[in-house]
């Protein structure tokens, strides 16, 4: 039973994951990357993915749940008209195969059976840990050409005005939500922030009342963050938001409603207004620091 | 004759000008404003003949008074003086024998110079901030006018006497007697006669021509806004009908957009105001730095009704859109307005058109907005969720087969979702639960009355959710409601009436200190516990209710009052949707708090989760030594198990 | 130009997810309802575009009768026209039955699309292959997660957010397109609007369910964390004990 899987990036852990999560259906396991030198195509490499699957007739082929992870996979699965599951959690090989996939961005789960062969799914990431056995694995990594016209490719790449850290990347994140009232009190989010040297996020309330731009939403919708720290600032916790900020590996929550339902999510947890709070929090760092 | 020319000139000038005007009335658009004519009769009595809402102030109140019962006293010299000009002896039959007119004319001649000289005073000294805005020339010459009508009166009166043509006994007419010595019985007195009173009529002529081109177009007009008053509940906003068989589509009035959606009361309403401030000076937005004064709001849309002009939107240049937002519907300029102006309709209906036509309306209360109609509440919490704080308590969940019981205890969005709002939620419940009363509560089946929505203008929304909630109501077989939400109580109250829904409707102060005064509840007082207590503006000025929540201060406290309460009371900052809406410059609540602060009281008590908010915000903004609870929550401390 | 705009009717969840007693469903009982905010956001971008460049919208649906509800609010921002596909019962429809019910309604309509909207994925099942499949059996191009629409001369200039930039796509129409919220602000609905919605043109049908192939089994709430947050304090007085925490994660 070989288990075919999409590498998008071997240096990324995603990919790494997914290898790791192909071990669960069978050892051997073949990992392929598409040759990129003409730049992202995701047709193309789809059915190069396909071709390869009718060539190779794995049990399954996977991927790892990223954008290009999910989209490339797709599209194999338009081509061959074969049922895909994303973002999956755990699998059981078996005929049909069964997987838990994520629902909700995570706040459900849902039981599911591939009706199909091979069994095509992509990998929920930080689903499994990767294993740094395959991470070397994937040292000698086999490539394959896209196939097809690429009617659909990246024509140019356009940067970004890089301002301060990004919210995708930054190590610790402090995020507002209804609470702060106004643009204005996002200045003390701002200060906090910035004297850890992380990303101002927010919740979707505050994007809609026009106080931050969309880029800064953290939530289902928004952008998935993976800090080590995530202050969540009169955020009351609703599930749209924590589809975002459940990567963080820990949560502060500051809320003034005991009974929000961001506690049940939150490592420590601070009852009171923001306003008094944050403020407060940032006067005691700037003291052990210049003390 | 020169009397029938000046009469048939002024006479055209004023029947022109009125026949504008009252097309210009006819031409506003429907408003049910008859019917209760009892009510109508006293308000006419207490506030025009009284002058009840202007002694509201009762240094300017007498002021007035003295002018406006001098001019209904001094009515008839006006024909008195217009036939003494045709026949220098001739007067009105009876009247203008009698000693005891002469007296009456004689005071109030007099009582109207001292109103005269004290406005003057007013104006001229002392220049109240109210009058920032206000044509003042225009106000310089209604006054000389009025004093060049009376005094002309006198001096004829006094030249007659001088000439033995006085009609009425001359010792009963004090003043004039008095300046008569000034005048000989000589042919110079003749003459004086004679021009004295061409100058009192031909004044009078000319103020006729000029008044209803002048705000003093008020002393017809106010008359009648005072009897076309509402006299249903002040809280009641009128509401649109979206889906009327008999007018096309395009011709539904979506609220106030151009000067033709003006309701005829409306337009009525502009024409009533002198200008004279009062709404300006109460209004709690003006006091903080904000621009809204709705004497301002009245002024910029008279002009447009007077221009005729139908294309230019009212709110722009007229009316600037930051007054339309600044509102809290608080209803202080109602209050205060002594010609019966209601300047809150105005300005939701400016609110309707922004928010349903155009779609225009401040960001931040875009998602309440969103939420309120999508999720039922308008801090978008699922609905599930909103009877989870009486779990443990024992409170009945009515479901919907269940019988109805006495008390339906409405808790409202704010005292379902809002952590400080809520335990005034929990106190109520465990105070009524000790009392024995049989009451439930919907949980997640009550939705919003959309007092919110209906606030900031949209009245759609709020309408779906009256349709909804009066169902259920209905359903429930509810007829007694009692609610802690001042702004909940006023629409439940007073508007769902008009969508079927009629219930008994008590607030929860109203029954805890029924239980209190019944001894179902015993408050122990405590020692040396001043309290103040603010008025929530939805309680006391718009429904009334002044008294109970005092009654249980007094019962468990010292009460204190600040200087602006009942129906005075000012603000908290949170009605009119503000409490999802952003404050520019100096915050409403810290305003109130500094007043609570400044009474000495140790604790500011409420009766409404709003003003719990507000002020316990203002509290910590401010830095004021103050604790904000609800009168359920002071209560339910003040019993021994509580 | 003619635009469809493809959305699905999702409950509004608030801060916590309750099952049916069959764990098949979300229990929906006392919730509310929407579209998911990248289809809220197509739909806003069909009304740009079609305020641009002149044409006609329309929205399409495959949900309960209830979903209409849906069509309604998208036709009151300015959408035209509305397809109702009614899916009668409970049962789910997985995402290649979705796909072929779409592609038989596009199939069938009397003018061709010039631009098909999705938004990147649905909100509840998350399975971001429809539009994908969708666009194979038409045979057309398709892009996803876009953050930016132009229109120039029959192509279409698209924007996707990616680490630290943005990569374009330049695509001839007719294509499909997935959009990401943050693409635009939708507008709020006018009351004039949501009136004429309710006498636009929608067309219901009720397509036969072929059987899933992605086959949900059952919905587990996921493990609670298990964790109980350790309350620091109440109140800025909690703020010493905030930052100890912080220097033991080495942040300060």
């Amino acid at each position: 039973m070989s288990v075919l899987v999409f590498v998008e990036d071997p240096s990324d852990e995603l990919s790494q994951q997914a290898l790791t999560f192909a071990r669960t259906l069978g050892q051997d396991v073949q990992a392929v990357a598409i040759n990129d030198r003409d730049g992202y195509a995701p047709a193309a490499w789809g059915q190069a993915l396909a071709a390869a699957a009718r060539e190779r007739t794995p049990s399954s082929l996977i991927a790892p749940g990223t954008d290009r992870g999910n989209e490339v996979l797709a599209h194999v699965a338009a081509e061959l008209d074969l049922p895909m599951a994303a973002n999956c959690t755990a699998v059981s090989p078996g005929d049909p195969v069964t997987v838990t996939r994520v629902r909700w961005g995570g706040s459900l789960l849902e039981e599911a059976r591939l009706h199909g062969s091979p069994a095509l799914l992509t990998v929920a990431p930080h689903a499994v840990a990767a294993d740094p056995d395959d991470a070397a694995a994937l040292a000698d990594l086999e490539t394959i050409d896209p196939a097809g016209e690429a009617v659909v490719r990246v024509s140019e790449r356009v940067q970004a005005e890089t301002a301060g850290v990004s919210l995708v990347d930054a190590d610790v994140v402090v995020s507002g939500g209804r609470g702060v009232g106004s643009s204005e009190g996002f200045a003390v989010i701002e200060e906090l922030a910035a004297l850890l040297g992380g990303a101002v996020g927010c919740s979707r309330a505050v994007t809609s009342a026009g106080w931050r731009p969309h880029t800064d939403q953290v939530g289902q919708t928004g952008t998935k963050v993976s800090p080590s720290l995530y202050i969540a600032c009169g955020i009351s916790g609703a599930t749209q938001h924590m589809a975002g900020c459940k990567g963080a590996k820990k949560l502060l929550a500051i809320n003034p409603d005991r009974e929000a339902s961001i506690f049940a999510s939150a490592d420590y947890a601070v009852i009171g207004d923001l306003h008094e709070v944050v403020p407060a929090i940032s006067a005691e760092i700037r003291k052990v620091r210049g003390g | 004759m020169a009397l029938v020319a000046a009469l048939a000139i002024s006479g055209t000038l004023f029947t022109t000008r009125v026949r504008l005007l009252v097309r210009l009335i006819r031409a506003g658009a429907p408003t049910q404003r008859t019917g209760d004519v009892p009510r109508r009769v006293r308000n006419e009595a207490e506030i025009v003949l009284g002058q009840s809402k202007l002694l509201q102030r009762l240094g300017p109140g007498l002021m007035h008074a003295f002018i406006f019962w001098g001019f209904l006293v001094l009515a008839p010299t006006i024909l008195i003086a217009m036939i003494g000009i045709v026949d220098r002896h001739a007067t009105l039959p009876w009247l203008g024998h009698q000693g005891w007119y002469a007296l009456l004319v004689d005071i109030f001649c007099v009582l109207v110079l001292v109103g005269v000289v004290a406005a003057v005073w007013i104006r001229k000294v002392q220049k109240p901030k109210r009058f920032q805005g206000s044509h003042l020339g225009e106000a310089d010459l209604i006054l000389g006018l009025i004093a060049t009508i009376v005094i002309s009166l006198l001096l004829w009166h006094a030249s007659r006497i001088a000439l033995h043509l006085n009609e009425w006994p001359a010792s009963w007419s004090p003043v004039s007697n008095a300046l008569s010595h000034l005048f000989a019985d000589n042919q110079a007195t003749k003459v004086l006669e004679r021009v004295f009173v061409w100058i009192h009529v031909l004044t009078i002529l000319s103020f006729l021509a000029y008044l209803p081109r002048s705000k003093h177009l008020h002393i017809v007009v106010a008359a009648f806004n005072v009897w076309f008053g509402r006299t249903r509940a002040r809280g009641r906003l009128e509401p649109l009908k979206f889906d009327d068989p008999d007018v096309p589509e395009e011709d539904l009035r979506f609220g106030a957009g151009t000067a033709k959606d003006l309701t005829w009361k409306q337009v009525l309403d502009t024409f009533a105001c002198t200008e004279c401030g009062r709404c300006q000076d109460a209004c709690p937005a003006f006091a903080t730095g904000k621009i809204l004064s709705p004497k301002l709001v009245i002024m910029g849309l008279r002009d447009l009704v007077l221009a005729q002009d139908t294309e230019t939107p009212l709110v722009g240049e007229a009316v600037p859109a930051d007054m339309v937002w600044d509102c809290v519907t608080c209803g202080a300029c109602v209050q205060a307005c002594p010609v019966s102006i209601e300047h809150v309709d105005h300005i939701v209906d400016l609110r309707r058109h922004l928010v349903m036509v155009e779609a225009s309306f401040p960001a931040e209360a875009e998602p309440m907005l969103r939420d309120v109609e999508r999720a039922s509440n308008p801090w978008g919490k699922a609905q599930s969720e909103r009877g989870d704080w009486a779990a443990g308590l024992g409170v009945k969940i009515l479901e919907p087969s269940d019988p109805a019981p006495e008390y339906l205890y409405w808790v409202g969005c704010a005292g379902s979702f809002d952590e400080r709002a809520r335990r005034t939620t929990e106190a109520t419940a465990k105070l009524l639960k000790n009392a024995g009363v049989d009451f439930a509560i919907l949980g997640p089946r009550e939705s919003c009355t959309g007092d919110p929505a209906r606030r900031i203008g949209n009245e759609y929304v709020f309408q779906a959710f009256a349709e909804q909630n009066v169902e259920t109501l209905n359903d429930a077989g509810v007829t007694k409601v009692v609610t802690g939400c001042p702004h909940c109580f006023n629409t439940l109250a007073n508007e769902y009436p008009d969508f079927g829904g009629r219930y008994e409707v008590i607030h929860h102060s109203e029954l805890l200190s029924n239980l209190v005064r019944d001894g179902r509840i015993k408050p122990n007082r405590g020692d040396g516990l001043k309290i103040t207590y603010h008025d929530s503006c939805y309680l006391a000025r718009h429904n009334d209710v002044l008294d109970a929540p005092r009654d249980i201060v007094s019962a468990i406290g010292e009460p204190v009052e600040m200087r602006r309460s009942r129906k005075q009371t000012f603000c908290c900052g949170a009605g009119g949707a503000h409490m999802w809406m952003e404050e520019r410059a100096s915050p409403i609540n810290e305003e109130r708090v500094r007043e609570a602060a400044a009474t000495g009281a140790g604790t500011l008590a409420v009766a409404c989760p709003f003003c719990t908010v507000m002020l316990d915000d203002g509290v910590q903004s401010a830095g004021a030594e103050l604790r904000v609870a609800d009168v359920a929550t002071l209560l339910s401390e003040a019993i021994d198990d509580g | 130009m003619n635009v469809l705009v493809c959305v699905k009717r999702v409950p509004l969840t608030g801060g916590k997810i309750v099952l049916t007693d069959d764990q098949r469903a979300i229990s929906t009982r006392h919730l509310g309802f929407t579209i998911s905010p990248h289809e809220e956001c197509g739909c806003e971008e069909a009304v740009r575009l079609i305020e641009q460049h002149g044409g006609t919208s329309t929205v399409l649906t495959l949900g309960p009768p209830e979903a209409e509800e849906q069509l309604r609010d998208m036709m009151a921002i300015g959408i035209d026209n509305a397809i109702h596909l009614v899916s009668d019962g409970p049962e789910e429809w997985d995402p290649q039955a979705t796909a072929t019910a779409i592609v038989a309604a596009i199939q069938q309509a009397p003018e061709p699309y010039d631009l098909i909207l999705f938004g990147n994925e649905s909100a509840d099942a998350g399975n971001y292959q429809v539009a994908i499949r969708v666009a194979h059996k038409l045979g057309l191009p398709v892009v996803t997660g876009i953050k930016g629409i132009a229109v120039q001369d029959g192509t279409l200039r698209l924007e996707q957010e990616v680490a630290g930039g943005r990569d374009v796509y330049e695509v001839p129409m007719p294509a499909v397109v997935t959009v990401k919220e943050g693409i635009n602000l939708p507008r709020y609905p006018s009351v004039p609007g949501r009136l004429r919605a309710k006498r636009k043109p929608l067309d219901a049908s009720s397509p036969a369910r072929p059987e899933p192939r992605l086959e949900m089994v059952k919905l587990v709430l996921p493990p609670g964390s298990g964790k109980q947050a350790e309350v620091l304090g109440d109140g800025p007085q909690a703020a010493p004990a905030v930052v100890t925490v912080l220097t033991e994660l080495g942040l300060v």
